[in-house]
């Protein structure tokens, strides 16, 4: 337990290295796909692997995958929609539709789904503005109301907490 | 300024780990994912639930091996349609890369079919295939109406007094026609009010009549000229209204074939009003093609039912041709979504079986005890990919007891369009079940016999008979039964009376078949029902009860001649009289037109040979 524990740790502070507010938006609008898209899908390999070798910040990443989740189970429909046209209606993308379903660890990713396909296609156009939306609002947060946030009481007794001390290990 | 630096180098380290642990994990729970993956997949395609024990993969040599396989038959959720005790598959491993299975060969031992499950094998939601196929099914069922077959109440007074106009098909079809025919007559009026070719003719006889008169002298070779010139000009009018009346003639005579069709259609009504009048009497019919359908239609759907369904199914799964699939797939936490496959020409199936075997061992001194085999071959999701028709085949291959007279072959040529289904099974020296059969008030029991099905389909067309046969059955009554001296004094018509009419006649029958035709659409297939049992109720019931059902038969008949006789009257007269004044009001223009431009041109004809010294008329 002490030597995965001690992994994890090594692990995290391999990654806190950054966190300007466009590193921590970077992190929410990739972790976002996480949460958009259904998780266990192979192109979420490599947003995790964008996650850890891209200098964007990890906490972000998680939060934007958590905030992302409810959006993704409220939004499914439309992503059903989306992507049905893309695979179904789209006659021009049909070749494309084919070949990909053809090709080897390609159709593992199961761009043949409309959930799989219409939610990407919905992180991928979101993707900028949430960004954009991210930057502004961590920018925002830091100059107002982190400083009197640190001021509650409420939060110089967790601050003093060993929890605390748990989750700065995260922090980039 | 310090360049800022875009990679985080040393995450890959720690990014290997976490993939490697990722595949350990899954290769861990490989053989659970397949379980589970297997479970969903085949209980989507079955659409009822699908149980496997244990599977075990393994991905170096390319085999699964499958144990503890239960597939419920969705007809009877507590009885599997078969039981597999160990699958052994040879599996190709790159298709899968392509999210594809290949299977070269599976051989499947300690097969069993029919056994009773301990839990019911119904699912809650259905796939949406399994579930369109099984409605289409069952609606099918439900609309068939098999004539009922009671002898209670045929003592009874012939009650006609119940039978109401409004009940009667007929004469609500009558009273559309008849106002079907004011709404045209009424359209037919405005018409030929807009039409008005009289002023036309008027002026094209006054025109024939300037022709006779005219003085050539006097008009001269210019006065000639221009009244050719304007004759003609009248002529082509009359013409082009000729043309407008005779497309209107046209019309009439199609608005009166319509209505004369209609006016047909109410002859049928009738019919189908005599059989609704006759039902409400129930007096039994007499004739054995009804009273077969009768006794056995409901078994006949029962056994036809899961032949549709699985021919359904077929068509579902195994789809002609390499246009892009949709399904709804399973088992996802998210909302399912569409599944699209894609097809290519040169590449393989989503689900190839190249080659199945099953083997099994009936024991005991039955008449089924011995060895069968059980071969399939060509299964697959794609069959023009695929290239050859599937092919299941059951055969004995060694008989311990009786004759070997099993066997079933099934040949499924989906590779082009219209697919080609043909099913031929023989099932000799079986148990046969039992049939209830309330409406005879018997149980037959018919011991060992044999079943045979051959089913031929092209396209939608489909073409089949079942049969069922014994040699050797038994009979069991379901009442009581009267004794000597009640039957005697039972009244015909009453109950007790039936019930021992039917039980004298069908008791002493021994050898008992029942034949099951079907014809027409794999979506609404006819049912023709046919039965020994049938002719030999119809022949009893002609000798007892004969005279009286006709008698009653044409009293019934007569009261609905009676009930629909006015409104047919009215509709026949109304079409009459449209028809006849259709043809006056477009008829005698018509001819009008064609007699005074005929005049026209006879004159202007005139015309040119009275002129003198050789003059034309341009």
């Amino acid at each position: 337990m002490l030597a995965l524990l001690k992994l994890l740790q090594s692990m995290v502070r391999a990654l806190h290295s950054e966190g300007t507010p466009e590193q921590v938006a970077a992190g929410i609008a990739l972790g976002a796909a996480l949460g958009l898209t259904p998780l266990m899908s192979l192109h979420n390999l490599l947003v995790v692997a964008a996650i850890a070798l891209l200098r964007v910040s990890v906490p972000g990443a998680i939060l934007g995958w958590l905030a992302a989740i409810p959006a993704g189970f409220l939004l499914d429909p439309l992503f059903d929609t989306v992507g049905g046209a893309l695979l179904l209606d789209a006659r021009p993308l049909e070749p494309a539709w084919t070949g990909a379903y053809n090709t080897p660890v390609v159709s593992l990713a199961h761009f043949n789904n409309s959930v799989v396909l219409g939610s990407l296609v919905g992180w991928m156009v979101l993707a900028a503005p949430i960004y954009l939306a991210a930057r502004w609002g961590v920018s925002r947060y830091r100059a107002t109301v982190h400083p009197r946030v640190v001021q509650w009481r409420v939060v110089k007794t967790v601050r003093a907490s060993k929890l605390y001390n748990l989750y700065r290990l995260f922090r980039p | 300024m310090a360049r800022r630096r875009v990679f985080r180098w040393r995450a890959i380290v720690p990014l290997l780990v976490f993939l490697t642990l990722l595949v350990l994990v899954w290769l861990l729970l490989l053989d659970r994912l397949a379980e589970r993956g297997i479970e969903a997949a085949a209980t989507h395609l079955v659409g009822a639930r699908v149980d496997l024990a244990e599977a075990d993969v393994r991905l170096r040599q390319g085999a699964v091996i499958l144990r503890g396989l239960e597939v419920t038959n969705p007809d009877e959720p507590m009885t599997n349609l078969f039981e597999a005790e160990e699958i052994v598959a040879d599996l190709r491993v790159l298709p899968l890369l392509e999210q594809k299975l290949a299977l070269d060969t599976v051989a499947v031992r300690g097969l069993e079919f029919g056994t009773e499950r301990e839990t019911s094998g119904a699912v809650v939601e259905r796939s949406p295939e399994s579930a369109r196929v099984a409605r289409q099914v069952s609606a099918w069922a439900d609309a068939l109406r098999f004539p009922s077959f009671s002898l209670e109440g045929l003592g009874q007074a012939v009650d006609v007094g119940a039978l109401s106009p409004e009940s009667l098909q007929t004469v609500a079809r009558a009273e559309a026609l008849v106002e079907q025919v004011d709404a045209v007559r009424s359209g037919w009026d405005r018409t030929l009010r807009s039409l008005d070719p009289q002023p036309t003719i008027d002026s094209a006889r006054a025109l024939v009549t300037q022709l006779r008169q005219a003085d050539l002298g006097r008009l001269g070779p210019v006065g000639v000229a221009r009244l050719v010139s304007s004759t003609r000009t009248t002529i082509n009018s009359v013409g082009e209204l000729q043309q407008r009346v005779e497309s209107l003639d046209d019309m009439a005579r199609s608005d009166v074939a319509e209505l004369q069709g209609a006016l047909r259609g109410l002859s049928a009504a009738r019919e189908a009003d005599y059989a609704y009048a006759r039902s409400l009497l129930q007096l039994p019919s007499l004739e054995a093609p009804d009273i077969s359908p009768a006794l056995f239609g409901e078994a006949a759907v029962g056994w036809i039912k899961p032949v549709l369904y699985w021919l359904g199914m077929a068509e579902q799964f195994l789809p002609p041709g390499l246009q892009p699939r949709r399904f709804a797939p399973s088992g996802r936490t998210r909302r399912a979504g569409t599944t699209v496959t894609f097809p290519k020409e040169g590449e393989r199936p989503g689900f190839l079986l190249e080659h199945g075997e099953a083997s099994l061992e009936l024991g005991g001194e039955g008449i089924e005890a011995g060895r069968y085999l059980a071969v399939v071959s060509g299964l697959t999701s794609a069959p023009s990919l695929y290239g050859k028709p599937l092919r299941f085949l059951i055969e004995r291959t060694g008989a311990a007891v009786g004759p070997g007279d099993i066997g079933v072959d099934v040949l499924l040529d989906h590779v082009t369009t219209p697919v080609r289904d043909s099913v031929q099974a023989r099932l000799g020296g079986i148990e046969l079940s039992a049939l209830e059969l309330p409406s005879l008030g018997a149980r037959l029991l018919p011991g060992q016999g044999t079943m045979s099905l051959s089913l031929e389909r092209v396209g939608d067309a489909l073409a089949g008979r079942w049969v069922w046969r014994s040699a050797r059955v038994t009979w069991e009554r379901m009442g009581s039964g009267s004794g000597e001296g009640e039957r005697e004094a039972a009244q015909v018509g009453s109950g007790a009376w039936a019930e021992d009419f039917l039980w004298r006649t069908v008791s002493a029958i021994r050898d008992v078949e029942v034949a099951v035709e079907l014809s027409g659409t794999v979506d609404g297939p006819s049912l023709a029902v046919r039965s020994n049992v049938g002719d030999a109720v119809a022949q009893s019931l002609r000798r007892e009860l004969g005279r009286e059902i006709a008698r009653a038969e044409e009293r019934v008949r007569a009261q609905v001649d009676a009930l629909v006789g006015d409104g047919v009257a009215r509709a026949r007269a109304g079409v009459r009289e449209l028809q006849g004044t259709l043809l006056e009001d477009i008829g005698g223009p018509l001819g009008a037109l064609e007699g005074v431009r005929q005049e026209l041109e006879r004159e202007v004809e005139r015309l040119g040979r009275r002129l003198p010294g050789g003059i034309r008329i341009p």
